[in-house]
């Protein structure tokens, strides 16, 4: 995607004295001086220079400086699609609230309370959003410890039942941080809603309908639902911690838990964001494997989707044969990466291995199937009348809710919003193949449903294309770009070559460090636009790494959407929303 | 079944014998996914591994299960509603740690995470990997089996008897026992 032009940049300048303007290679951006103005600028940008969809918004901490937190808002303009940033230093830890103008913000200025402990001036319900009410801590502070603060002993239960053996069942430290009680999770739900209707319903965290540990809490009139509440963090493992505290390549094995269901695209939008900062170039071979992956990964998660979003409104059979399908899929990665699920295929410049051989046939028959397959899903469902009845007019997302809560991925497109990073800012081999962006057109749960089934067609030419290409090339054609010092070499080259050795054992122990700057990055997730930003400090772990989740986001519209529909409706908007909680709670 | 069928068609065997018999062959495991390994538990249970074929057959409601497989990292802020779930299970019943997140925190030792769910939960069966495929988890089952074949049924109370000893109060109420 193209960061906002000069022009643009100088009619800002010229209507804001107070800003300065920061251009890097990979990242544009405002710094506004003036704290209080920036609710100004904000509105200045999205009404006059039309930067109204709201991407993202998180705090940087630099505890050496005066003002010590550093807030940023990425904002695009989704007609000329510029991207913008906006930095502005927290006054004695306060900033005005942006969620009028973004109701995104909202979610995300929870987050950076609950990380940061920063406080939002207007913003009346500033409450922890991943950890519990009285936690003591704000994780995402640079003088937080990673492991955090133990302070209960906890043994392990295995050891107290078989009782101390000799040598012991297991090495661990005794001491552990704070468990939550009950009383404490309580106290966290009733802090979420004052109760207005009959009756405050729970839905989750346990419930298999949730599609993870979700947590909803439905206040209701009858069978209406008046007021929601989602609460998050039931999977908050501290991914944004785990990066600043590991060099660039280790952190890539973490992206393929994020978004458990689309592991080849995660890791692709993060090598990506690196291979941006550390100016690395990815041979054309390795483009292509890339983009075959991601999109055969792509088909897998939406077949999930698929199956889990019909079993939600009772179709079991749509479910068991979309598993088949996934079986199938992931048995080709299995052969390529040699693992099912969390692949870790790719590395910062390139892959990991060469192609398996016989990959493209069996890819090439699996495609070649899979048009039939789809059929068949359409014929268990497209002209289903329960389906119909179950997801026509039900949830609709206007096109305005896409700008203002930043929506991306499936669920703006089914509202026509055809925002599609693999056609505004080509990443891999996106811009070397041919493929159509479907949208929907009132955006309820149907046209979702149609966009994804559409995706996955595209995605199988995407696929067809990239065998066709890599047909064509002769075997020996470099699948990753050894010679750039970040890139660790590919292991056929580490045990037969005497340098490789030395490099890799260089960046496995030491790491390699990576320029100063920053860098925003996304990739189109199956979910949506995964973002990462990357602030550099010349060191060999970043210095603050920031995930710009599409689930998180995308569910932050259910709140308005559900409002006054019953918890059937609930049901069937949560499975086209799909989050993965992976994602929304890192 | 380790007991001979004499010629009038009669088997011999304890009650013990068969109560496990029983048991081991119909477990049931409880609807409840965690994370990533979530995904590959649904994938036993689907079309190619099937896992109905066992006898195990996933169960929404706590009181009609008998194996908790607990299905990725746990974290601080899940571990008491996990917990409640677990106590929500009648006797006799079994757990299972899938993943290296489950059993020992896995690739997650931040201030967040639970390191292992053996710290509320025992565990009977620990599964390595991250995650495990469907066959591992099979295989787990398969262990689960072997042990619910081998030893008599466990009895947790009297070992949290003595585990409450070591503990105060606060602690107590803190893991919900």
């Amino acid at each position: 995607m193209p960061w906002a032009s000069s022009q643009t940049l100088d009619r800002i300048k010229h209507a804001f004295r107070k800003i300065t303007i920061d251009t890097q290679p990979n990242f544009v951006c405002l710094n506004v001086e003036d704290t209080q103005e920036i609710t100004n600028i904000l509105k200045h940008l999205k009404d006059i220079e039309d930067f109204r969809y709201f991407i993202d918004f998180h705090v940087i901490d630099f505890p050496k400086e005066k003002d010590r937190f550093l807030g940023q808002y990425i904002l695009v303009n989704p007609y000329t699609f510029e991207r913008l940033a906006v930095k502005v230093w927290f006054k004695s830890n306060k900033l005005p609230t942006a969620k009028e103008i973004f109701p995104g913000a909202k979610w995300a200025e929870r987050e950076a309370y609950d990380m940061f402990g920063v406080e939002f001036e207007g913003h009346e319900d500033v409450k922890r959003m991943f950890m519990w009410e009285d936690y003591k801590y704000f994780p995402l502070r640079k003088d937080f410890p990673l492991g955090g603060i133990p302070e209960q002993k906890l043994p392990s239960l295995t050891e107290v039942l078989e009782g101390n053996t000799f040598p012991p069942s297991h090495d661990y430290d005794i001491m552990h941080t704070y468990v939550p009680n009950m009383k404490d999770i309580e106290k966290t739900e009733k802090s979420r809603i004052t109760k207005k209707g009959q009756l405050v319903l729970n839905w989750g965290p346990l419930h298999p309908g949730t599609h993870g540990t979700m947590w909803f809490l439905f206040d209701l009139e009858g069978e209406h639902i008046i007021q929601t509440d989602v609460i998050l963090g039931q999977l908050h493992r501290g991914m944004e911690k785990i990066a600043e505290n590991l060099h660039y390549f280790q952190f890539l094995p973490y992206t393929d838990r994020m978004d458990y269901l689309s592991a080849v695209c995660n890791e692709l939008s993060y090598v990506q964001a690196v291979e941006k900062l550390a100016n690395i170039e990815v041979p054309l071979k390795a483009r292509y494997i890339r983009t075959m992956f991601a999109e055969l990964q792509r088909i897998n998660s939406h077949l999930l989707w698929l199956g889990t979003g019909a079993l939600d409104l009772g179709a079991l059979t749509v479910f068991l044969y979309a598993f088949r399908e996934r079986e199938k899929i992931m048995d080709i990665i299995e052969g390529n990466a040699g693992f099912r699920l969390t692949s870790a295929f790719l590395r910062i410049g390139g892959v990991h291995y060469d192609l398996a051989k016989g990959t493209l046939e069996v890819a090439k028959y699996f495609v070649k199937d899979f048009y039939s397959k789809l059929k068949e899903y359409h014929g268990l469902l497209t002209r289903n009348r329960i389906w119909l009845k179950r997801t026509k007019d039900v949830g609709v997302i206007t096109q305005e809710d896409v700008y203002q809560y930043g929506l991306t991925g499936p669920v703006a497109r089914g509202s026509g919003v055809a925002y599609d990073i693999r056609k505004i800012d080509p990443y891999a081999a996106y811009d070397l193949v041919d493929f159509d962006i479907p949208v929907g057109d009132i955006g309820d749960v149907y046209d979702r449903y149609l966009v994804r089934m559409e995706e996955m067609y595209q995605s199988a030419r995407i696929v067809e294309q990239c065998i066709e290409a890599l047909e064509k090339m002769p075997e020996n054609e470099p699948y990753v770009n050894k010679k750039h010092p970040a890139v660790i070499p590919p292991k056929e080259y580490v045990f037969n070559d005497l340098e490789d050795m030395v490099k890799s054992f260089r960046i496995v122990v030491h790491g390699e460090n990576i320029p100063k700057g920053e860098v925003y990055s996304s990739g189109e997730n199956p979910r949506g636009e995964l973002g990462f930003y990357i602030y550099s400090i010349g060191k060999s772990s970043p210095y603050r790494l920031r995930i710009r989740s599409c689930s998180f986001y995308n569910l932050s519209v259910f709140p308005k959407v559900i409002y006054k529909h019953t918890i059937s409706d609930a049901v069937a908007l949560l499975g086209s929303i799909d989050p993965v909680v992976g994602e929304t709670d890192r | 079944m380790a007991s001979s069928i004499n010629g009038n068609g009669f088997i011999t065997t304890t009650v013990d014998e068969l109560l496990s018999w029983g048991r081991r062959n119909a477990l049931w495991p409880v609807t409840i996914g965690l994370a990533c390994c979530a995904i590959e538990m649904m994938h036993a249970a689907a079309s190619r591994f099937d896992i109905d074929r066992l006898g195990m057959i996933f169960r929404a409601s706590p009181r009609q299960a008998d194996v908790l497989i607990v299905a990725g990292t746990v974290v601080n802020k899940v571990a008491p509603m996990l917990k409640l779930i677990w106590d929500q299970m009648p006797e006799p019943k079994w757990c299972i740690s899938m993943g290296g997140c489950a059993s020992a925190g896995g690739p997650f030792p931040t201030y967040s995470t639970l390191q292992g769910v053996d710290r509320i939960i025992p565990v009977d069966v620990y599964i390595p990997g991250c995650p495990p495929t469907p066959q591992g988890l099979i295989y787990g089952l398969l262990e689960l089996q072997r042990k619910i074949r081998e030893k008599k049924v466990t009895r947790y109370e009297k070992a949290f008897e003595e585990f409450k000893k070591d503990l105060s109060p606060e602690l107590l109420s803190g893991i919900g026992v």
